[in-house]
């Protein structure tokens, strides 16, 4: 059988839209670091996954919170779609992105996420130690980097530009391939990764 | 929130739209049948929250589409000009006595097969089973009674 047109299923998305039947919206984007699934939420992005999350899970984890009415349309989310893809193209930060960082629970991890998002842009790196500084508890760099290594927003909340104290270019949720990628495209270039533990 | 743990409704959407299209075809008929599919669609998502359970929602979508089908038939035939033309009752959402009211003028046997199929869900080896009857007679049932449900309510 052949499937649905994208012409009814994006009628469908829009109508839902209008009459505020969605409790999520997503899409999926191909990018230079792999296919993103991304989430929205009437406040902001709920959620972005990397390929090698199983996008089931992904989709029922935020319907688990946010609702089942999860929709399908890359039409009702193009402007977030446009932000991403000028980000890859290097011309910007989707740091203007509303973002709805409800899917963490903790709150000192939902804290560091919010500074690390308002606080470091692109060009810049800041370590677990700085930004568990900036969040208010200096001494929690460990709490800090769970929060990073559980951020459900990356790309957008930079964690990707939090590096260890120590050197080298830490651990990544999307894998340390990817973290260098992302900063590369920034214009922050590491030197060969030193392998050691990181936290 | 929910109170039953529903999937992501695109999910359902992804999975059986393209059965759900081919059955509002067969009650419809190709020039009608993305409408219908479209407002099965929009019923389904208002009605989803309110899901008591999240048992045999294929089955649940059939039943959505199939009264979508009949409730669009009626109002285009009401659409024909006469007279007295009353105001199209437009169902705004789905309730489960839609599809019980839809198939009641049916004969039994029709009735029993929508209901294997569109309630309970079986597929063609479970209706069989059931009927007494082998997979390829219980489609052929299954098949008939769709017929006979387009053509009693909506010729």
């Amino acid at each position: 059988m052949t499937p649905l047109p994208d012409s009814l299923l994006e009628a469908v998305a829009s109508a839902a839209v209008r009459e505020g039947l969605a409790d999520a919206l997503y899409t999926r984007l191909d990018t230079p670091v792999g296919r993103l699934v991304v989430v929205q939420g009437a406040s902001g992005i709920l959620r972005i996954g990397f390929p090698e999350e199983p996008e089931d899970a992904l989709l029922a984890g935020v319907a688990a919170h946010a609702g089942p009415r999860l929709i399908a349309s890359d039409r009702e989310l193009a402007p977030t779609r446009d932000a991403l893809e000028a980000y890859f193209e290097g011309e910007g930060d989707p740091h203007a992105l509303p973002v709805d960082l409800s899917l963490v629970a903790a709150p000192f991890r939902r804290i560091v996420l919010e500074t690390l998002h308002r606080d470091v842009g692109p060009g810049a790196v800041v370590t677990y130690g700085a930004l568990a500084l900036a969040a208010g508890r200096p001494r929690a760099y460990r709490a800090a980097a769970t929060a990073c290594a559980r951020n459900p927003v990356p790309i957008v909340v930079p964690c990707h530009r939090v590096l260890p104290g120590s050197g080298g270019i830490g651990a990544y949720g999307g894998g340390p391939e990817r973290k260098r990628s992302l900063l590369a495209l920034e214009g922050v270039l590491l030197t060969a990764p030193r392998p050691r533990p990181t936290g | 929130m929910t109170a039953v743990a529903l999937p992501p409704f695109w999910s359902l959407v992804e999975a059986h739209g393209d059965e759900l299209l081919a059955h509002a075809r067969r009650l419809s008929g190709d020039q009608h049948a993305e409408d219908v599919v479209q407002d099965a669609l929009l019923r389904a998502l208002r009605a989803y929250p309110r899901l008591r359970h999240a048992d045999h929602l294929r089955a649940w979508l059939y039943r959505v589409t199939t009264t979508a089908a009949i409730d669009a038939h009626r109002s285009r035939r009401r659409e024909l000009p006469t007279d007295d033309v009353p105001a199209p009752a437009v169902h705004d959402t789905y309730d489960e006595g839609a599809f019980e009211t839809l198939i009641a003028p049916l004969p039994d046997g029709a009735q029993a097969a929508l209901r294997l199929r569109f309630v309970e869900d079986l597929d063609y080896e479970g209706i069989a089973d059931r009927l007494g009857c082998s997979s390829v007679a219980a489609r052929q049932r299954v098949s008939t009674a769709v017929r006979t449900l387009r053509e009693r309510l909506a010729a």
